[in-house]
């Protein structure tokens, strides 16, 4: 029971930095998202391509490689590291990544709400601003809940890639019984973590949707 | 003085002439109905007087004011599009109401946003709203739909929903109101509804542009019928001499076709 009492006080600790990763993850990516989808979206030519391509880069290639390109680049190529944080290393390398993936689910959402909502407020003497703020915001929002829950359902678990550039998370913490004390349950157990904490997402999302629920897009 | 006098508006998109050399007036509390195949040209006209399209050239004169003038850039300024907007109104094919706004809100909402770049709006704010509530209530009645205020578009048949987007446009008082194909996109048991509203505003003496496949409907209420064909006016004049009596062999050729099919 003792042990138990142990593992469930380490995990937690662990559990604490998973979720600060999320959390500092999320406040970054989702307005840098909004930023790379107006990019994705310009009407200038070389800043589309651009991002685009950078778009395409990340999304491309796996975020262990990420990881370690944002941790061990700078010292590859400059002899210094930038990041001598692993945790600051990986909210950075998160950021990146999930900026991107956000990028293409507002990008949809946007492009999704149908021209005729824009020209009606044109014609009705609304500014640019205003056709956003009033029209087309709550209508993007709710095309975009579902797709942004999975999406951050995902971040969740993907947090424990960082583990690979030495971040102290939960299954950083589990993996440690394993080679000290040959116990494989702790392993195990942290995925109760995850799951608990994947349901009580589950739920909030389920609220916002069903608070959306009053017009149809 | 006309209301609207527009003069040898011309519009390419690409190689292909969607208006040749259009010009027209209209005087106040005249109804002019446009018809013709589709991709004659009426929407994109619409769309030009409503500044959603910018014509190549020619000129859009409103009560003697000149709004547009391809020749003369003072007049298409993005910043004093807006402002200009507000002469006309538009009823769209697909109503393009708010979805997430009820059908009050959907009338009263440009009508708020613009009241709050009055100078007087911060005093008297309460007086302002109430004076914009009632006219949309008002306007709501009088397109029978004063029952559904807090009703929501997706909540309402295509038939309702035109009628709320009717009083959505006549909330801004517009000078002239366009129509474009205001039934196409309902049932036909659902298109008398609309045609009526629109009827009981040319009796009203609303200053409006119809663009209609209703040829009965267009016979009725319009002062002036307009036939186009390939981006140009091929006919215009009375409807009992346009639809009775066309003087244009292209004009006969449509109207027969179409009362055929």
């Amino acid at each position: 029971m003792d042990l138990f009492l142990d593992v469930t006080q380490n995990l937690l600790v662990g559990f604490a930095a998973t979720c600060k990763l999320f959390i500092l993850t999320l406040i970054f990516s989702l307005p840098l998202g909004l930023v790379v989808s107006f990019g994705s979206m310009s009407r200038f030519f070389p800043l589309r391509w651009l991002v685009r391509t950078f778009v395409w880069i990340i999304r491309g290639t796996p975020l262990m490689l990420q990881l370690f390109v944002v941790f061990y680049g700078p010292g590859i190529v400059w002899g210094t590291t930038i990041f001598a944080d692993r945790e600051v290393a990986a909210v950075v390398a998160f950021v990146i990544n999930y900026s991107c993936y956000f990028s293409e689910i507002y990008r949809s959402g946007i492009e999704g709400v149908p021209k005729g909502q824009n020209e009606a407020g044109q014609v009705l003497g609304m500014t640019k601003p205003q056709i956003f703020y009033h029209i087309t915001l709550l209508q993007v929002i709710k095309r975009i809940v579902p797709p942004m829950t999975n999406e951050i359902m995902t971040l969740v678990k993907d947090t424990s890639l960082a583990r690979i550039i030495a971040v102290v998370d939960i299954i950083f913490v589990a993996q440690r019984y394993i080679t000290s004390s040959a116990l494989l349950w702790p392993l195990f157990y942290s995925g109760v973590f995850y799951l608990l904490f994947c349901g009580l997402l589950t739920i909030i999302f389920r609220q916002f949707e069903r608070k959306l629920r009053f017009f149809s897009v | 003085m006309s209301v609207l006098d527009v003069r040898n508006i011309r519009k390419c998109f690409g190689d292909t002439t969607v208006l040749d050399d259009i010009s027209f007036t209209l005087e106040k509390g005249e109804t002019l109905s446009i018809i013709g195949a589709s991709g004659s040209g009426k929407t994109t006209l619409l769309r030009c007087l409503n500044f959603l399209e910018t014509p190549d050239s020619g000129k859009i004169i409103v009560n003697g004011e000149t709004l547009f003038d391809a020749d003369d850039k003072n007049t298409q300024r993005e910043s004093e599009k807006r402002k200009k907007r507000l002469h006309f109104g538009l009823v769209f094919q697909s109503f393009n109401l708010f979805p997430q706004h009820n059908v009050l809100k959907n009338v009263t909402l440009a009508c708020e946003l613009l009241a709050k770049e009055r100078v007087d709006y911060k005093q008297n704010k309460r007086a302002i709203q109430k004076e914009i509530e009632n006219n949309a209530r008002e306007l709501l009645d009088s397109v029978g739909l004063s029952e559904k205020l807090g009703f929501y578009p997706h909540q309402l048949s295509g038939g309702q929903q035109q009628r709320v987007a009717i009083a959505r446009a006549l909330a801004l008082r517009p000078d002239i109101l366009c129509f474009d194909e205001p039934t196409s996109a309902l049932d036909p048991e659902l298109t008398g509804e609309v045609l009526k509203v629109i009827k009981g505003l040319a009796e009203k003496d609303t200053t409006m542009i119809i663009v209609t496949h209703e040829m009965q409907f267009a016979r009725e209420v319009s002062d002036i019928v307009m036939f186009m064909d390939g981006g140009v006016v091929v006919e215009q004049g009375h409807p009992e001499f346009v639809f009775a009596a066309p003087s244009e062999e292209r004009t006969k050729q449509f109207l027969e076709r179409y009362f055929e099919g």
